[in-house]
């Protein structure tokens, strides 16, 4: 009888100890959700890699609040809208988590959103997600990416041909979100330009022959071919049929068309009258911190999105802080850390953004990948390279406007 | 109209050579095996891989490297069979079609280990087109047809007048009619997979050296394959060739009419109507 009162007391005390602590030591919850599966398995390590690591500088100098932690964890999102709801469900209704990092690809992106993260309230910051139709979800300012859309991609891309005389192309791009995002930016900014747009038509990939579409696409005389999709797959079919039928003499493609294993397969050449564009590798101080203090723990800072992975971890976690955990308050806390103007904080400066967001000041974070400033839509800009292909894969021609 | 048949007859009629290649496999397997083998594409996938790995390893040019992947593929296909497919046999058909499916993944997992995700090719650089009169045609396109009329021919021939191509003939007919007259049914089934792995090989290469090599080649065009071997008459080998050139055709004349994400169902529309209007196809196979 004895040992049963004694146990229940101590379970009491033990209860209350548990039920107390978080009033002293608020730890906060965040999921970092990323396609650890899937066709972008190959990026997923290091964009992970760099979101634990914005956790562990954050946790490291001070954690969240006073004397909380930042609690990541990780889902995977598999870059398939029905694996991402599915965590993004289970991470925020589950467990509780009041901000999502990720998901990583663009349909993943406007599922959770739409279905979990925007009813929940829930703050969701995507390194990855580049389709313009992420900017004009309707997501009550809830969603923001800290990699730029394709949307501005497709514009420098029409005025940078526009700028080099070019000014009339036919279009083709790959049936899917990626390809038709940037062929709409392309047209809309070349038309607006006062380019002519002959043909523009979507294919489909994984096609043994495009040589019927491109001799339709030959028909409106242009004699520039813009192609929106990936060298490693329908791109490269379609530029070798191009040139081996002299269907046109001028190609130009966007990010996903720079691909060095084309180049490698058709010679470079043949792929002389090719042009690409692609996101500039960043620069800046920004970029230089978090390079170095990346590498120092093993991480590869010119991964692809691991720079902008860790802004989002990182800006998720200043907006936290900034909003003193407030749920509600973090969207108006994240554009306040992200723009303009404050004091400058740089990548791994978590001390000394703690320490200003205490007195009350205002901060601004430069990041790895660029300085953040977040539009209405959530988005920031990019900047662009034009690439021509030289002997040994690419070679810039110019920085794009 | 040469530019009708330069980009759109011609291009039908090499792909359409490449399905019927592919076709053929799938038809000799359902007329004498009687299932529907999923793995046919990744057996291509394999094929045009191991030509590949031939080119590499004894420096051999693509199209001597063919005959090599066609015996190496013939005996992966059998050994395919004695591992797994033997073993259902005796079990409804359904368990071996949907075994097939996993053994389609299995062969195209392994091609990923070892020659990686990306596209490679057997060669690099580009061929430009040379003229025939007004006709335009890659050395590598009249090398496909040549190829793809051979094989027909021979496998005809051999159906017809060989005692080999009698029994397989029997055998498709009525597995124990042939077994009681003296068939052995066991040697037509090996004989069956030596047949339908190096034509598979020869399809998969054929696509390979007209576009590129990716893992997903064979998984992709075998939908058109089945739709070419069931277009034809299942069971018929000149159906199946006729089946693949109509839905070669069909796909990139497709682009005239339709928008051309629609190509790849135009196939499927083909085969639908097929079933639906004359399910034993052109050349009266079997019903399924």
């Amino acid at each position: 009888m004895k040992k049963k009162i004694l146990a229940s007391l101590s379970a009491l005390a033990l209860g209350g100890a548990i039920a107390s602590a978080p009033a002293m030591a608020q730890n906060v919850k965040v999921a970092y959700l990323v396609a650890i599966t899937g066709p972008i398995a190959g990026m997923a390590p290091m964009m992970v890699q760099s979101m634990k690591f914005a956790a562990e500088q954050v946790n490291a100098q001070g954690g969240i609040g006073n004397g909380g932690k930042l609690d990541p964890q990780v889902y995977d999102s598999g870059c398939n809208p029905q694996l991402a709801t599915d965590a993004a469900t289970k991470a925020v209704n589950v467990n509780g988590v009041i901000g999502i990092v990720g998901p990583s690809c663009s349909g993943p992106v406007i599922a959770v959103a739409n279905s979990v993260s925007v009813p929940a309230g829930v703050l969701l910051v995507t390194s990855s997600g580049t389709s313009p139709k992420i900017s004009t979800l309707d997501d009550k300012d809830l969603v923001f990416r800290t990699v730029p859309s394709d949307d501005y991609q497709g514009r420098a891309l029409a005025r940078a041909l526009k700028a080099r005389g070019i000014d009339k192309v036919a279009v083709t791009y790959l049936n899917n979100d990626y390809g038709l995002g940037l062929a709409e930016a392309f047209a809309d900014e070349f038309q607006k330009q006062g380019g002519t747009i002959t043909a523009s038509r979507a294919h489909e990939d994984k096609k043994a022959s495009y040589r019927s579409d491109l001799a339709e696409l030959a028909k409106g005389g242009a004699d520039t071919l813009v192609v929106f999709a990936y060298g490693n797959s329908s791109g490269l079919t379609i530029l070798r049929q191009a040139i081996e039928n002299g269907f046109f003499k001028n190609f130009v493609g966007a990010d996903g068309m720079r691909d060095e294993g084309m180049v490698k397969t058709l010679g470079p050449d043949n792929l002389k009258p090719l042009l690409v564009s692609a996101p500039a590798g960043a620069t800046g101080a920004g970029f230089e911190k978090f390079g170095k203090d990346f590498k120092a723990t093993g991480g590869d800072p010119n991964g692809t999105f691991a720079a902008t992975s860790y802004d989002a971890a990182f800006l998720m976690a200043l907006a936290i802080e900034k909003a003193g955990g407030d749920k509600a308050k973090l969207p108006q806390a994240l554009r306040e850390v992200a723009t303009a103007p404050g004091e400058p904080i740089l990548p791994g400066e978590w001390a000394k953004a703690k320490k200003l967001i205490a007195e009350g000041k205002d901060i601004d974070y430069k990041g790895a990948a660029g300085d953040h400033e977040f539009d209405a839509h959530g988005d920031v800009p990019g900047s662009y390279i034009l690439y021509k292909v030289s002997s040994s894969g690419f070679a810039e021609v110019e920085r794009m406007k | 109209m040469m530019e009708f048949l330069n980009f759109y007859v011609v291009p039908g009629i090499v792909t359409g050579s490449i399905y019927a290649l592919g076709a053929i496999g799938i038809t000799l397997i359902f007329g004498i095996l009687r299932f529907g083998h999923f793995a046919h594409g990744d057996l291509a996938t394999s094929g045009a891989y191991l030509a590949l790995g031939a080119t590499a390893l004894l420096g051999l040019t693509p199209w001597a490297a063919l005959p090599v992947a066609m015996l190496l593929t013939a005996l992966l296909a059998y050994g395919i069979h004695r591992l797994f497919y033997r073993h259902l046999e005796s079990r409804p058909k359904i368990l071996t079609v949907i075994a097939s499916l996993g053994i389609g993944m299995m062969l195209r997992s392994v091609v990923q280990v070892v020659w990686g995700v990306d596209p490679l090719a057997y060669g690099s650089g580009i061929a430009r087109a040379q003229a025939f009169g007004p006709l335009m045609l890659r050395p590598r396109e009249i090398a496909t047809l040549a190829l793809t009329l051979a094989l027909v021919a021979t496998l005809l021939a051999f159906l017809r007048y060989s005692k080999w191509g009698k029994a397989m003939r029997a055998m498709s007919d009525n597995p124990d009619l042939a077994r009681l007259c003296g068939v052995d049914n066991d040697g037509v089934t090996r004989l069956t997979w030596f047949i339908v792995g190096a034509l598979a090989a020869a399809s998969g290469f054929c696509l390979g050296i007209n576009t590129e090599l990716t893992t997903m080649m064979g998984w992709s065009a075998m939908l058109s394959m089945f739709a070419a071997a069931v277009l034809g008459g299942v069971g018929r080998v000149e159906g199946a060739v006729v089946g693949g050139l109509v839905i070669g055709l069909a796909e990139e004349l497709s682009v005239l009419v339709v928008p051309s994400p629609y190509k790849s169902a135009t196939a499927f529309v083909i085969l639908l109507a097929i079933l639906l209007l004359r399910p034993q196809g052109i050349f009266k196979g079997k019903v399924l």
